[in-house]
């Protein structure tokens, strides 16, 4: 576990994703691939559908390489978003806090 | 958290009111007289919404609106339109520069914000 | 601000826009294709209907709104701005500014003549265009293409949605239709800056929402395009607002998204179809923008933010995010202080030359301290000098310096009123323009030097004499087109406003290329009206200038035009009256040239002050054109009591000042004084004489009207250096005087108003 736990790497997403963020965003978990990612949403204010629908291809790709890609901290803006846009991130919630 | 409010019109009088109006509302504004000037202080103005007028001088709605969206920073600012009438080939013009949505006058401050609030978070 | 400072400010921006419209209508005229002189014209009228729009000026809206769609006409090159469109254009543009001034000042417009011209501008713009889509008077939506759906006048406002509202309405929306929506936005929707989330946000507000999100389109994350648009939205919505208000949430979208709305025969919000639905629960309040309102929500919004960022605060890194944030708070601050400071200077700078308005009651209380000023640095220099007996003491050198400067300050302060003749100028051409059609004649007026400044009260002052002048040149000076063509002439006339600055003065002129004066038919007149002797010998000079006698007009008929008893006369006192002069040359079939001198600002004069029994008076400068030394061989008299003076080989009359201003009840001996020749009236030369010269300087004019009463004879008062007051003369007054007219308060002409 201990060993899991160092290779896991935190991405700590800007309070504003809108356009502009989804590629830097995009590029910032192409780089993270092959690790266990978790995710920091807390300091998250707005996102938009680009940058969930980025998330989402991450979560996916993350799934398909049998890696963990967890939502660690997430704001109120966050998670309302995304129920708001019916996108279901209680799957990859962290379990553990 | 006030959010910042770009405005271009070459109009004194459409200044005026945007500034009474938005400055009431809680917004911070600022001010343009045409698209150059726009363009120019779009950094300094750092805007969470553009409202702008189609006809002005120097560089009229349309080229600043292009402007904008050349920008890479400020490409994603949401950008309202200030036409006078339903005119459709006007709002046809408009988007396809990259309007995100536009303001009918004659000039209603309930209008103006309620279309602010439609096109930010 | 409030809405009456923001009127006041729309109908000076009006002002501009209509000296904006005219010149470039008037360009146009001229044969100017410049499109951007035609977007300039189109941006005046669209700019004053906005505005007017916004006061709910609807007279002014909807002649603008017509004026508008013929100049788009003219824009869109689907009609050209030949000569006749641009007459309708002109008058047009007179009608617009009638209406401005009725709209600011109420009274009423000649609504026959709008009707008429909405009726020709309509004419222009459906000519060109079969499906005449302009000639629409009142604003109506213009039929949207697509399948658009009809916004209602209130716009959006069904979407205006509390969510208090909505817990009131909570009862009924069992009963509420329910919608299925199909929402798959397009890339470009994103790229406008709009967003999907902020669509559902707002669709959301309309009823009880369900929302299947179809993440079917996803590419791989290596493969897809950030900005490009995968996700697509299946909602099932349950709202008593109907479909026009669904619609109206996806207004700015429409273009860029495809939008299915249908009414569902039952409500699928429970989650239960083949698609998994997910409730969108009423607390939104994290997504509603910060009510844009008072700092009070505001401050309860940041404190809600700062609650929810303690709560979650477990960890170090969570509270140097913290930290961090309201570190980050103040600097953001103050750069965005900054930054509107600099945008405001820049928008400062951005403006040709950046202007402030100022109360021009301000403007003359400093002109009027800058005065005392003056006067009190002259009785100090006096002062000084008379106590001065070591001749140069540093005192001098400092009074010098101070002299200056106060020369100086008085000179940038009188600036300060000076303005440029153009709007003046400007609206000479409505002038023009109604009186050719009135007259039936061609004519075209080319104005020159327009940015020529002078005085404020001599531009106010000006346009009453110039609009007499030119109506007088279009209708007395200007010949028909048919005459004209027969005197080989061009069927069109030109009239000529000049303005320029010349030794300290402006001198403005009024030329035309019609038939000159008819000095024939002027000295008959003169003769009958027992103006001249029958047998009077006048150069052609004078009998020019007989014109400016009152009551003199040589029309045959009185035409409505300018023989509403108002002659040049009238001209001539409104100008002298503004210390000005003028003068007529004309040549026969050639054309008239008025030309008028008038001083650049009406608070300081040049003057030489001189002594007439013992009483100082001062004699403006201008008006003097040599000063000389009786000699007792110069001077012949004849009749009881007049006497000339002859000078180089020709007689001028003799002008006893003293005398003629009940100073002494004698005649002075002439080769005890000195004479000073003048030009007045008529261009005659005329010889004041004065007992001595003091010397020449310039005086602060202070008007005796507003502090005393008109005195016949005396245009003014000032201050001298010694403390004294010194009376102005009224050159024309006295020399009209002398002619055997007795001082009469309605005669005399003051020089300063």
């Amino acid at each position: 576990m201990a060993s899991k736990k160092t290779a896991q790497k935190t991405l700590r997403l800007a309070p504003v994703l809108d356009l502009n963020e989804a590629t830097a965003l995009h590029e910032k978990l192409l780089a993270l691939k092959g690790s266990a990612v978790a995710i920091d949403a807390s300091a998250v204010e707005r996102i938009g559908a680009l940058c969930v629908q980025v998330l989402i291809a991450g979560a996916r790709n993350w799934e398909e390489q049998q890696l963990s890609f967890t939502f660690a901290k997430v704001s109120d803006a966050f998670v309302k978003t995304t129920q708001l846009i019916g996108v279901d991130i209680d799957p990859l919630m962290a379990k553990e806090i | 958290m006030k959010k910042r409010v770009l405005t271009v019109d070459d109009s004194r009088t459409i200044r005026n009111m945007l500034l009474v109006t938005l400055n009431n509302a809680g917004f911070e504004t600022i001010q343009a007289e045409d698209g150059v000037e726009g363009l120019e202080v779009l950094e300094e103005a750092n805007p969470d919404v553009i409202v702008t007028d189609i006809n002005m001088p120097r560089l009229d709605g349309f080229g600043f609106i292009e402007g904008v969206r050349k920008n890479d920073r400020y490409r994603a600012v949401p950008i309202l339109v200030l036409t006078t009438e339903s005119d459709a080939e006007k709002k046809n013009r408009a988007r396809q520069a990259g309007a995100t949505g536009w303001i009918v006058k004659p000039f209603d401050p309930t209008k103006l914000i309620d279309a602010i609030e439609r096109v930010t978070a | 601000m409030d809405m009456n400072e923001i009127k006041e400010i729309f109908f000076q921006e009006c002002e501009e826009q209509l000296a904006e419209l005219e010149s470039g209508l008037l360009k146009l005229n001229d044969g100017d294709r410049d499109p951007e002189t035609v977007n300039a014209v189109f941006r005046a009228v669209h700019s004053i209907k906005g505005g007017a729009g916004a006061f709910g000026l609807d007279d002014l809206v909807s002649f603008a709104h017509v004026f508008e769609t013929t100049l788009d006409c003219v824009r869109s090159n689907r009609l050209e701005p030949n000569q006749d469109v641009l007459k309708v254009m002109l008058k047009s543009a007179d009608v617009l500014a009638d209406l401005t001034n009725a709209a600011r000042d109420g009274g009423s417009v000649d609504q026959a003549r709008s009707r008429q011209l909405i009726k020709e501008l309509e004419a222009l713009a459906s000519g060109e265009l079969p499906q005449a889509t302009a000639a629409e008077p009142t604003f109506k939506a213009a039929p949207t293409p697509v399948a658009a759906p009809p916004v209602n006048e209130e716009g959006f406002q069904p979407v205006a949605f509390s969510f208090e509202d909505f817990e009131a309405d909570e009862p009924a929306v069992i009963e509420a239709p329910c919608y299925e929506i199909v929402f798959r936005p397009k890339s470009e929707l994103y790229a406008k800056g709009n967003d999907a989330t902020l669509l559902l946000r707002d669709l959301s507000r309309l009823g009880e929402m369900s929302i299947h999100c179809d993440m079917d389109g996803m590419p791989p994350l290596d493969r897809m395009n950030p900005e490009a648009a995968y996700f697509s939205w299946k909602i099932s919505l349950k709202t008593d607002k109907g479909e026009e208000a669904i619609r109206s949430v996806f207004e700015f979208a429409e273009w860029d998204c495809d939008l299915d709305i249908a009414l569902a025969g039952g409500c699928a919000v429970d989650a239960s179809e083949e698609l998994p639905m997910q409730p969108v629960p009423f607390d939104l309040s994290m997504l509603d923008e910060a009510p844009a309102g008072s700092a009070e929500e505001e401050e309860q919004f940041a404190s809600r933010d700062r609650d929810a960022a303690v709560s979650a605060a477990g960890t170090a890194s969570n509270v140097l995010q913290m930290a961090q944030s309201s570190t980050r708070a103040p600097a953001e601050a103050q750069r965005n202080t900054t930054a509107a400071a600099s945008a405001a200077a820049q928008q400062a700078a951005s403006a040709a030359t950046p202007t402030i308005r100022v109360d021009l009651d301000r403007v003359d209380r400093l002109i009027n301290l800058v005065g005392e000023l003056v006067i009190n640095q002259a009785m100090l220099s006096q002062s000084v000098i008379e106590n001065d007996t070591n001749g140069t003491s540093s005192i001098n050198m400092g009074l010098e310096e101070l002299q200056q400067l106060t020369r100086e300050i008085q000179d940038s302060v009188m600036a300060i009123r000076a303005q440029p003749v153009k709007p003046v100028f400007q609206r000479m051409s409505r002038i023009v323009r109604e009186i050719a059609d009135m007259t039936g004649k061609s004519v075209r007026l080319v104005t020159e030097g327009e940015n020529t400044e002078v005085d404020k009260t001599v531009i106010d002052k000006l346009a009453e004499p110039l609009t007499h002048m030119i109506r007088n040149a279009v209708d007395h000076g200007l010949e028909t087109p048919e005459k004209r063509l027969a005197a080989g002439k061009n069927a069109e006339g030109t009239v000529r406003l000049t303005a320029k600055h010349r030794s300290g003065r402006i001198v403005i002129e009024l030329a035309d290329d019609g038939a000159g004066i008819n000095r024939e038919k002027v000295r008959q007149k003169a003769i009958d009206n027992d103006l001249i002797a029958a047998d009077a010998n006048l150069s052609d000079e004078e009998v020019d200038n007989l014109i400016f006698h009152a009551g003199f007009s040589t029309a045959d008929k009185i035409s409505d035009i300018s023989g509403r008893g108002v002659g040049m006369d009238v001209v001539k006192r409104s100008i002298q009256a503004l210390g000005g002069r003028i003068n007529i040359s004309s040549k026969p079939g050639q054309g008239s040239i008025f030309t008028m001198s008038l001083p650049l600002t009406l608070a300081v004069l040049d003057g030489m002050v001189v002594t007439v029994a013992n009483q100082t008076l001062v004699v403006p400068l201008t008006a003097i054109v040599e000063t000389l030394q009786p000699e007792a061989a110069a001077i012949h008299s004849f009749g009881a009591s007049q006497r000339l003076i002859s000078i180089r080989n020709s007689f001028c009359p003799l002008v006893d000042v003293g005398r003629i201003l009940n100073f002494r009840a004698t005649q002075a001996n002439p080769v005890e004084g000195v004479a000073l020749l003048v030009e007045s009236e008529g261009g005659g030369q005329r010889a004041l004489m004065v007992d001595a010269i003091q010397g020449q300087r310039q005086v602060v004019i202070k008007s005796l009207e507003a502090n005393y009463t008109h005195v016949p004879g005396i245009a003014a008062a000032t201050i001298l250096g010694d403390g004294r007051v010194a009376l102005i003369l009224d050159v024309d007054a006295i020399v009209a005087a002398s002619r055997g007219q007795t001082l009469k308060p309605e005669m005399s002409l003051a020089a300063a108003g």
